[in-house]
């Protein structure tokens, strides 16, 4: 029963970092720019998401739509404003000027809204559920179900569509995409866009049972990065698996080792198999 | 035509080295240590880093590998903490190696998330080790025994002895720049699948440069353990003191030689400052200041600041990959 | 004490002034400057923009007339008598949560800001760099919460700390537990679990310690990291082995997930003890109140009766920031006002003579605005005296319930949790 749980609790939280990092994965899989402010962006949202339930006195239904949106306009604000131009810079510009602006982010937060922590309530989303024994919150179900529905989504739009094709093509060689009449910027743009819209989705769920305050990203930002890795850059389907593997680690481990060691477990896995298999779980080599 | 700006530039440069010396100001001389520890494991990073073009945000393992040995130097063999460098260095060379020889492999992104994951677990394993104080750390001497010790009221014999390391770490680099290392890796820097159809032995070249550079940087590790007389895993392996590294090397002009030492002469000063202009406040300004410092330099000068002062030298900048 | 005009001039020094103490501050040579080092940024920021609040209440008491705390030393005339009524002004420093920028604020606040003592760090690395700077000029260094066992004890002249360490609250929890025994309930199996940095480790490791000396062994210890995702695993390991007692060392942030995963796996432990920190920060009780029921804590920080110092000074805070005054940021105030006493005795702002004055404290209980035996150090720089009370959160509030002598409210057990 122990083991069951053990697993069910792996996988939903897995699903949650495969939430986490579908957005990350889009931006860094069709732009190769690495996005260090990934997490704050998680953090913004969880903080939309907190405003617009205790002001604006809406619930998850409409909250996580908005927050979505909002992290939409947030994603495209900072591609037009930073992105865009150290894009064609050296890796290292783009690696240090999402650094800057994960540190405005976050800083941003902390004086507006204070260090103190917050939370939604605990029963916003339904409870919990106990099958024989087996206890699952609705919560966790929610962000399990909408990271498939989301990573489903995003995998169809990419692949699927004539808009995937088209953001495909500029991720693939500006220039020529430019060539055949894709305008290159607008492309990228909600490129950014829907990635941080996801990000969005992923931190109104997270913030259903998560605590809230402006150093929270910290808590996902590595592991996220793990994620995308693990899967293959770019791979939707890739980042669910490896979000899911690693749960179901993390949960084992800090079982079976103690928690103090679940982090060994887990990066200690992730360089080994790097190492073995140096594209990732499903990334094209 | 091009001799007077570079003379100018010397100049400069050593007014501001003597500067602290003159200055009577311990809290300067502080700045001024802590610029130069900062310069000298950026500079150590931008061996591989910047001319190799292979971004590591994992060289905290070698800044904490220096650190630890200075303090179980100390610790355990009641050895003054400086005696720990040599083993430290001596360890992150065998680290070097051990970290390098699959990582190379890895490309771009795939390279630089493999780093911080062995730092993160090296961090993890750190933690857990009781033997090394595990996650309270170690503390250096109390006061001091002998004047092997190194501890001292003022900053200043901190400063004198950073500036002495940094100087023959840049002057390493000067030769190695020069000669067929360099210019291999500068080969490497430009493209690392041309570098290899032209011949150029890659993964040799990156493994010594990555040797080089872990054992600086772990003795930038060493001598901090030394000043501060305190480590704990997240001072010694956190993620923060590799970031700093790359940030300050990139700001400055990764892969040129005093890039990153004008990365850690403009971000050192400026984070003390805004920390002593507005941390007071605690609103978090000096953050949100800084980070809009970086923005800013990232978007209108993203080769790095030594590209604005290349023309005035007459030495194009080489840009990271 | 000689100010130079750069310090006198300098921003961070006029950018904490009130508005109103501006015309004292720059006429008048005799402000004494203490300098404070906490985490206004950070993981940690919350408990350090805290006491930051408390201090500036403590600030208000010393510096103006509060005949109503009469007791209290230094709070009935204004500013400190024996320096002719000098004001005393705090230097703030960010330590960013990081031993090395916290020694550059001690050397920085002791260098350039010409402070005559220190107080600070919260978290207790910092402490400790912080600290060693201050023992290397020769200026005191008052910490009034960080609480690791190492920090007394390296032979320090300059070094004091008021609050209770881990020892202490070894012992507070073995003797509360053993009074619970005696009503028949069960509290034979304890489990510890705490985070693995230093806080963590060295309370735990003293309550191991204690209890080893005691003869009762600790049944279960599971460290863990306080930034992690999920704490599932650890309540499961919990919920299989069904402890009698589990006891929390933790930060506000795992603190949080702790209460919330009982919740969700419907894990209910008999007596769950968190030791203040995260389980004390206002915040908590904010975010998972109404599913922690029945936690207990420590705390020596209680308001009490209406007529003592502590809830005049609960009811002064209240009024400026709406909130009760926690037990981390009392403690802190606590060695904040300890050390003002002693310059004040000292009668002079030399650091040797406030040092003196410092090892020759010897404060009753009726002079605190805490809940220790009085404030007395020993060789090392620790408080003889220090001393809490096990307290329940019941409701909104949490309420003394150990010793009965000072309990307000009835202790009920078990663990209630949620409704």
């Amino acid at each position: 029963m122990i083991l069951l749980q053990l697993c069910v609790d792996g996988l939903l939280l897995g699903a949650v970092y495969a939430l986490f990092s579908s957005g990350l994965t889009l931006i860094w899989g069709m732009m190769n720019v690495v996005n260090f402010a990934h997490g704050d962006f998680v953090m913004v949202a969880m903080y939309v998401a907190f405003f617009a339930f205790t002001l604006l006195k809406i619930g998850p239904i409409l909250f996580v739509p908005l927050t979505a949106a909002a992290l939409f306009g947030l994603g495209v604000l900072v591609y037009y404003a930073l992105v865009r131009h150290v894009m064609r810079g050296p890796m290292l510009a783009q690696i240090i000027s999402t650094f800057g602006l994960a540190l405005f982010l976050r800083y941003t937060a902390l004086w507006a809204f204070s260090a103190n922590f917050v939370s939604l309530p605990d029963s916003l989303v339904g409870g919990v559920y106990d099958l024989h024994g087996l206890r699952l919150s609705a919560s966790h179900l929610l962000a399990g179900a909408t990271a498939l529905v989301l990573t489903l989504g995003l995998h169809l739009l990419l692949t699927r569509t004539d808009l995937g094709s088209r953001m495909l093509a500029v991720s693939e060689d500006r220039v020529a995409a430019a060539l055949v009449g894709i305008r290159p910027d607008p492309m990228q743009a909600l490129a950014w866009g829907i990635g941080a819209a996801s990000t969005g989705v992923a931190g109104a769920l997270i913030a259903l049972f998560f605590y809230i305050s402006p150093e929270v990203g910290n808590a996902f930002t590595l592991l996220a990065f793990v994620t995308v890795c693990l899967g293959g850059f770019g791979s939707v389907p890739g980042a669910l698996l490896a979000g899911l593997a690693i749960g179901v680690i993390e949960s084992l481990s800090a079982y079976w080792l103690g928690p103090a060691t679940k982090d060994v477990a887990v990066f200690g896995l992730f360089v080994v198999l790097l190492w073995v298999r140096p594209q990732g779980l499903l990334g094209r080599a | 035509m091009k001799a007077l700006p570079r003379t100018l530039l010397l100049v400069l440069l050593a007014v501001l080295i003597v500067a602290p010396c003159l200055s009577d100001n311990p809290f300067y001389q502080r700045i001024a240590a802590l610029t130069a520890l900062a310069a000298i494991s950026a500079s150590a990073w931008n061996l591989i880093g910047g001319y190799g073009g292979q971004v590591s945000f994992g060289h905290s393992v070698y800044f904490g590998t220096g650190a630890y040995a200075a303090l179980l130097a100390f610790d355990k063999l009641g050895l003054p903490p400086i005696a720990g460098a040599p083993l430290g260095m001596l360890a992150s060379l065998v680290l070097s190696m051990l970290i390098g020889l699959p990582s190379f492999r890895l490309r771009g992104h795939y390279f630089s998330m493999a780093t911080i994951a062995i730092a993160a677990l090296a961090e993890g394993l750190v933690t857990n080790w009781n033997f090394a104080g595990g996650a309270i750390g170690l503390m250096g001497p109390a006061s001091p025994r002998t004047v092997a010790d190194l501890l001292f009221r003022s900053a200043l014999p901190y400063y004198v002895l950073f500036v002495f390391v940094l100087a023959v770490l840049l002057a390493l680099t000067y030769l190695m720049q020069r000669g067929r290392m360099g210019f291999y890796l500068r080969a490497l820097g430009s493209g690392e699948r041309a570098a290899e159809s032209l011949g150029v032995p890659i993964r040799r070249y990156k493994l010594y440069a990555l040797l080089l550079s872990g054992a600086f940087t772990s003795l930038a590790g060493s001598l901090y353990a030394v000043m501060i007389g305190f480590i704990d895993p997240d001072s010694g392996f956190g993620i923060l003191v590799s970031v700093n590294m790359v940030v300050m090397s990139a700001l400055g002009g990764a892969g040129t030689l005093f890039g990153p030492m004008l990365g850690a002469l403009i971000l050192v000063p400026l984070a003390e400052t805004t920390n002593v202009v507005l941390g007071g406040g605690g609103t978090g300004a000096a953050y949100v200041a800084y980070g809009i410092i970086i923005m800013l330099l990232a978007r209108f000068s993203p080769g790095g600041l030594a590209q604005w002062w290349a023309p005035l030298t007459g030495k194009g900048p080489r840009r990271a990959a | 004490m000689t100010i130079t005009r750069r310090s006198v001039l300098s921003i961070p020094a006029l950018a904490v002034l009130p508005a109103a103490a501006l015309p004292t501050a720059a006429a008048a040579a005799e402000t004494i400057r203490i300098g404070y080092i906490e985490p206004l940024t950070g993981n940690a920021a919350a408990a350090g923009q805290s006491i930051k609040q408390g201090i500036a209440l403590a600030l208000d008491i010393i510096n103006t007339a509060h005949p109503d705390l009469a007791p209290l030393p230094l709070a009935a005339a204004a500013g400190l008598p024996k320096l002719g009524g000098a004001k005393v002004d705090v230097v703030w420093a960010d330590n960013q949560g990081s031993p090395a920028v916290g020694q550059s604020d001690a050397v920085r606040l002791i260098t350039q800001d010409h402070v005559v003592a220190l107080c600070g760090a919260y978290q207790s690395s910092v402490t400790l760099t912080a600290s060693a700077a201050a023992e290397r000029y020769g200026i005191p260094f008052v910490t009034g919460e960080s609480v690791a066992a190492n920090l007394t004890g390296r032979g320090y002249k300059y070094f004091f700390r008021t609050t209770p360490f881990g020892p202490d609250f070894a012992k507070l929890y073995l003797d509360f537990l053993a009074d619970v025994a005696k009503t028949g309930k069960a509290t034979g199996k304890i489990a510890i679990v705490h985070e693995n940095t230093d806080y963590g480790t060295s309370v735990a490791d003293s309550i191991v310690q204690t209890a080893a000396a005691r003869g009762i062994k600790i049944a279960q210890r599971i460290s863990y990291s306080a930034n992690g995702t999920d704490v599932s695993p650890q309540v499961l390991e919990l919920k299989n082995s069904s402890p009698d007692v589990v006891i929390f060392i933790s930060y506000t942030s795992d603190a949080i997930l702790y209460m919330k995963t009982f919740h969700t796996l419907g894990y209910r432990p008999p007596i769950v003890i968190g030791d203040d920190s995260g389980f004390s920060d206002p915040s908590f009780v904010k975010a998972v109140g109404d599913i922690a029921q029945g936690v207990l804590n420590r705390s020596a920080f209680v308001p009490g009766k209406p007529d003592g110092l502590s809830y005049k000074v609960n009811a002064l805070f209240k009024q400026r920031t709406g909130r009760d005054l926690d037990d981390t940021t009392a403690r802190s105030m606590q060695g904040f006002l300890v050390l003002c006493d002693a310059i004040d005795r000292a009668g002079s702002t030399k650091p040797d003579a406030i040092r003196a004055a410092l090892a020759a404290t010897d404060l009753p209980a009726d002079k605190l605005i805490i809940g220790y035996k009085g404030v007395k150090f020993d060789a090392s720089g620790q408080n003889t005296l220090a001393y809490s009370l096990i307290i329940q959160l019941q409701g909104d509030d949490y309420v003394p319930v150990w010793p009965t002598g000072q309990a307000t409210a009835r202790l009920t057990l078990p663990f209630k949790g949620w409704a």
